[in-house]
């Protein structure tokens, strides 16, 4: 494990370098450097806005990066050989089409990357699904949607896993299931990245936090470092984001 | 392999997909029926078997002109209502390679278009000589296989059409509001006036027609093939070249 120093180490297993995209007039994403190690949970916290999505867009190649790269195990997200089966990833969980049955909709993913669809009615089982799996999505909820999101996160057994808000949605047992299924996948030894602007939810949920406000990292710590006796994780991120706009 | 497979997986999972092969199919038939019937009861007693096959074949790839609507939308909807539901991004996800995704949807689209035509044609071809019958047509005359490869790679043209179309425009409506203008409109205008042959000739549909023996010739017909290859294959490089600026390689 590493020390939490935020000095890059052999360890990082997504690795962001000097990341840069500006858009027209702002700059979404500004000379951001850090790295994610296996084994935990990372905590990826920002205001809206901060370049939470667009950090994550460029890690997975959805997004091309004004300068600087990124890379998973060393190797830019889209030189990566069956992708799904390295990384899993969570963006808009309601960016499906509402035709399909959930099932069909982790059919062509799995099929994309060479993935036994063998693994859909227990994937669909685990999240939660299994009796919905002959739904269209369509007629989904959020948290549902969610649920197929991080079954379809999970299909191809990846080390690694992105994921953009994933909580957004669920109802309280459902944030409860999440953390600890997040938990679990870490403790396999997984990467797990986990965006997020609730800052209640990251303080029992991540060990490691990186913070980034208007596209620059903040901090980059072990969550027992930021947490103090005297005070809540929002206090000090707060006390973060306000030092940033001095 | 796998690109093709999962992108077979998305059109045939959705309904839209059965709709528009579906109406494609049945107006085509249904106006390849209708031509036949009346075109071939007003056939001079003293047609050859040879000159009968080939009125067969004309007619029944007359329907194939209809149905090449409703499949260069299917094209187009194959990718506008990825980015309109925002899941391209999941399809790049899975699948880097952005001309990996066009050139398998490509090929899954054309396999549709084909079997599409074949559906229009092989019965309508039937129905054609039973109402024929009593001319005696022969098999397939030299001169058919034209009518059925240019027919065919008409319907395959518009449909790839439509999705070169989704891929650079990525809005639906716009997108087959554009394959409407170049397939249909374009051609309709040019002809009003003096220089239409010559805009003609580079427009997808005159090519088309002129194969399948709708129109007079104004171009030999291998110049006719070569343009509509070109509709086929120019749009999608086009879109690729397009979809790498815009999300592409650095």
């Amino acid at each position: 494990m590493r020390d939490g120093t935020g000095v890059a180490d052999r360890e990082g297993v997504i690795e962001v370098i000097g990341l840069t995209r500006r858009f027209k007039q702002t700059c979404a994403v500004d000379d951001l450097s850090f790295t994610v190690s296996p084994g935990m949970i990372t905590g990826f916290l920002g205001a809206n806005g901060a370049g939470k999505t667009t950090t994550m867009r460029l890690i997975l190649g959805l997004d091309r990066p004004t300068a600087g790269r990124a890379t998973v195990h060393g190797v830019p997200y889209r030189e990566l050989r069956r992708p799904l089966t390295q990384v899993g990833a969570l963006l808009d969980a309601t960016a499906v089409q509402g035709g399909r049955l959930a099932k069909q909709h982790l059919g062509w993913l799995a099929r994309s990357n060479g993935i036994s669809r063998g693994r859909i009615p227990g994937l669909l089982e685990l999240v939660g699904l299994g009796d919905v799996g002959h739904k269209r999505v369509g007629g989904f909820s959020l948290g549902m949607k969610q649920r197929l999101g991080l079954a379809a996160a999970l299909l191809g057994d990846p080390e690694v896993l992105l994921l953009d808000e994933p909580v957004n949605g669920l109802d309280p047992e459902g944030i409860r299931w999440m953390r600890g299924l997040l938990k679990s996948l870490a403790a396999e030894g997984r990467t797990v990245l986990v965006s997020s602007h609730l800052m209640h939810e990251m303080a029992v949920t991540a060990d490691h936090l990186i913070v980034i406000g208007r596209g620059r990292l903040l901090a980059d710590a072990k969550i027992t470092d930021l947490v103090r006796p005297d005070a809540s994780l929002e206090d000090v991120f707060m006390e973060i984001i306000e030092g940033s706009a001095r | 392999m796998n690109a093709i497979a999962a992108e077979w997986i998305k059109l045939r999972t959705l309904r839209s997909t059965w709709w528009a092969v579906g109406i494609g199919v049945l107006t085509s038939l249904a106006l390849t029926v209708l031509g036949a019937a009346t075109v071939i009861s007003r056939w001079a007693p003293d047609r050859t078997g040879d000159h009968a096959a080939m009125g067969v074949v004309v007619a029944v790839y007359v329907g194939v002109i209809l149905a090449q609507l409703p499949l260069g939308m299917l094209g187009t909807m194959a990718i506008s209502g990825e980015h309109t539901s925002g899941m391209i991004d999941m399809t790049f996800v899975a699948t880097p390679s952005r001309a990996r995704v066009l050139t398998a949807k490509a090929a899954v689209l054309s396999g549709v278009a084909v079997v599409g035509s074949l559906l229009i044609a092989v019965p309508g071809y039937l129905y054609g000589r039973f109402v024929a019958a009593e001319f005696q047509p022969s098999f397939l005359p030299a001169g058919a296989w034209t009518v059925i490869a240019g027919g065919t790679l008409m319907i395959v043209v518009t449909t790839l059409l439509g999705l070169a179309l989704g891929m650079v425009l990525r809005n639906g409506a716009v997108a087959t509001a554009a394959l409407v203008g170049i397939v249909l409109m374009l051609p309709f205008v040019a002809n009003m006036f003096s220089w239409g042959d010559v805009v003609n000739r580079f427009l997808p549909t005159y090519p088309a027609l002129q194969l399948i023996e709708q129109v007079p010739d104004i171009m030999p017909t291998w110049t006719a093939f070569t343009v509509l290859a070109g509709w086929a294959v120019i749009p999608l490089l086009i879109g690729v070249f397009t979809g790498r600026r815009s999300a592409g390689r650095p």
